[in-house]
């Protein structure tokens, strides 16, 4: 039994994980790297310790140095929150083998879903339906996956078998194009995982992509937590999540099913505290796996909001070897959650990363309103992790209702100092697709565009015109002042600093 | 102090009488204008309508971003832009482009070389930053001259990466 726990992560989940702690009573240790000094989960953390350099690698992926500081510190068990060290049977049974618990899954239901061909052929044994696909065969040569590639039929994906967020991840639509891009897929795949495996599935049209929550503890109980729509994507990335789901909606019978499938899936692999399967489903509602990760996903707040449910608190109570609280029965779902995933990505100039200090920030609270981020004014948006800044999230009675309180705290919020995707999420809470749940896995990419979407909204090109100039007009005032020898009515080294921001 | 400010592809004639009087096309408006914290966010109420914009500095003018939508201004002093016509308008498109790094990172590829021509929208170089990769276009069709840095290259923000010409 535990007491004391090492997040071995950065960012808004470690504050997250802290915050969890916190309320349970366990003392916490944060790790951070060279760049991180001054992050939230440091300021929040009861104790902390360096781990290294910036980069991932010689940091918050050095998992020697992670046991040693929880030795060092006497914390019993690790967090390893999601990305980093979250999805590595290695880090998993370092950490058993130095007798530290891993708040996650077993190193060996990791190991089987960490690998998509193994954990294809594991769930379809156990009776999951699995999208089509070279399923299982592991490691094929380009002639071997250019002889299957026809029974699977065309679109087809070329994934990475270690892969992970669309990296080593192409399309093809016909034969003819997929020699080049196997190359691609497995450079990129190389380059990202250190493993060129590549497999093939067959694309699954308009699909929607909707994951389970599972909850497991070492007594044999699994449950699930209902549904969450993640279909708003952009490049493979998650944007927006809702739960539950609009296409499932009230489907109860559905969602069971889907439900029960996931738990039979997580058993298939003897799994242990949470994780998510993610399906593919179709425009008539046959769904297929898609994958497990094996981890706490970063949109677990908005099944929080509608369950009621801490997962995070269950998490650590699980990894303590206790009973969950709950059993399928007691899990009840209240209402609508959705969350925006804030970047620091310009959504106007084709989702570029912007980094830079946050020089201001305004939060939207009020009723309904959940915001869990590792930023705050003053704080430096480096470019050596990923740009996710925040995560807004409300919850609604109906959907209808959480789309309007969604609108209004996206206004609310004010961030200054790097660009973020907030114009992105209002356009989109206009979007009548989006209203109307009528969305898929493409949808963003193909048929959401900022200047389409602006476009018949109020304008006020006046009151930008007013804004502009006036501004203008100051700046240029202060140059003039600048230039008057003696007059100045402050301090020269003020005249300078306005001077020099003049010049950029 | 009268000014010519163009929103996308309207024009708007402006005079400032005082701190609180603008005129707009000939209309008069009541203005509170003020910077919220020494920000670049500017909180305006007109004709007592509370309206927030933040404001970015753009190679042209200004981006203003009001009520979740992006505005490109340019506001020139109404002499400054006499002076110009009767100079014969400004020497626009002339000159090289230079390709900055919009933000720190490492150069994964370029797959243009020097002295290649190359059009309006063509990838110039990618960069990887917060994990990502960035695929940095041509604003314009010309010829590479100048590569500045190499495949494997940490490079800072706004360092030239090569030019245009």
């Amino acid at each position: 039994m535990f007491n004391k726990v090492l997040i071995a992560n950065r960012g808004e989940i470690a504050v997250r994980i802290i915050r969890a702690c916190r309320e349970i009573g366990m003392q916490t240790v944060a790790v951070y790297s060279e760049a991180d000094r001054q992050a939230l989960h440091v300021r929040y953390a009861d104790e902390a310790h360096l781990l290294g350099p910036a980069p991932s690698r010689e940091s918050y992926l050095r998992i020697d140095k992670i046991i040693e500081i929880a030795k060092k510190s006497g914390a019993k068990a690790i967090h390893p929150g999601y990305g980093f060290l979250a999805e590595r049977a290695d880090f998993a049974q370092a950490c058993l083998d130095e007798g530290l618990a891993f708040i996650g899954p077993k190193p060996s239901a990791i190991a089987a879903m960490g690998d998509k061909a193994v954990a294809r052929a594991t769930v379809s044994a156990a009776g999951v339906p699995v999208v089509p696909g070279t399923e299982g065969e592991g490691s094929l040569s380009d002639e071997e996956l250019l002889a299957l590639a026809p029974q699977i039929g065309f679109p087809l994906l070329i994934k990475a078998t270690a892969g992970g967020g669309g990296k080593g991840m192409r399309e093809v639509l016909a034969p003819e194009d997929m020699p080049s891009l196997l190359n691609q897929a497995r450079r990129e795949a190389e380059a990202s995982f250190g493993d060129g495996n590549v497999y093939l599935e067959k694309l699954v049209e308009g699909a929607r992509h909707i994951e389970f929550q599972i909850l497991a503890d070492t007594h044999g109980n699994v449950i699930h937590l209902g549904e969450r729509e993640c279909s708003l994507q952009r490049r493979h990335q998650k944007l927006l999540e809702e739960s539950p789901s609009p296409f499932i909606g009230d489907n109860d019978d559905l969602r069971q099913e889907m439900g029960a499938v996931a738990v039979r899936a997580a058993q298939a692999v003897e799994y242990v505290n949470a994780g998510t399967i993610e399906f593919l489903v179709d425009k008539d509602g046959h769904y297929y796996f898609l994958e497990m990760n094996t981890r706490l996903q970063v949109e677990h707040p908005v099944t929080e909001m509608v369950t009621g449910v801490d997962i995070v608190k269950e998490q650590i109570r699980i990894a303590r070897g206790r009973q969950m609280r709950y059993n399928q029965d007691s899990i009840h779902r209240n209402g609508w959650a959705i969350e925006c995933r804030i970047n620091a990505e310009d959504p106007y100039n084709n989702f570029m990363p912007s980094t830079g200090r946050i020089t201001h920030s305004l939060l939207p609270t009020g009723p309904g309103v959940r915001v869990d981020t590792g930023v705050y004014p003053g704080f430096e948006i480096s470019p050596y992790y990923d740009s996710l800044i925040s995560k807004l999230i409300v919850w609604g009675e109906t959907r209808a209702e959480a789309i309007l309180r969604m609108r209004r705290s996206l206004e609310e919020y004010k961030i200054v100092g790097v660009r973020t995707n907030i114009p992105f999420h209002q356009n989109l809470m206009d979007s009548h697709r989006f209203m109307g749940g009528q969305f898929d896995t493409r949808f963003v990419e193909e048929r959401f565009s900022m200047d389409a979407a602006e476009e018949g909204k109020e304008m006020h090109p006046e009151i930008a015109a007013i804004i502009a100039t006036l501004v203008t007009h100051r700046q240029t005032q202060r140059a003039a002042q600048i230039i008057q020898r003696n007059e100045r009515d402050t301090s020269n080294w003020k005249w300078l600093s306005r001077w020099e921001r003049l010049q950029r | 102090m009268k000014y010519v400010t163009i929103i996308g592809d309207r024009q708007f004639m402006i005079e400032l009488l005082d701190d609180n009087h603008v005129i707009v096309d000939g209309t008069t408006y009541d203005v509170d204008f003020d910077a919220i914290s020494d920000q670049p966010v500017y909180s305006m109420i007109v004709d007592g309508k509370s309206y927030e914009a933040y404001m970015y500095p753009s190679d042209e003018g200004w981006q203003v971003l009001l009520q979740g939508r992006l505005y490109s201004a340019v506001v020139e002093d109404e002499r400054e832009k006499r002076l110009r016509a009767a100079a014969g308008g400004r020497v626009a498109d002339r000159g090289d482009f230079h390709l900055k790094a919009p933000m720190p990172g490492l150069v994964v590829s370029i797959p243009v070389g020097e002295g290649q021509e190359i059009q309006k929208g063509d990838v110039l170089l990618i960069l990887e930053s917060m994990k990502m990769q960035n695929e940095l276009k041509a604003p314009r069709s010309g010829r590479v001259a100048r590569l500045r840095v190499k495949v494997g290259d940490s490079v800072e923000q706004r360092q030239t990466l090569l030019s245009v010409v």
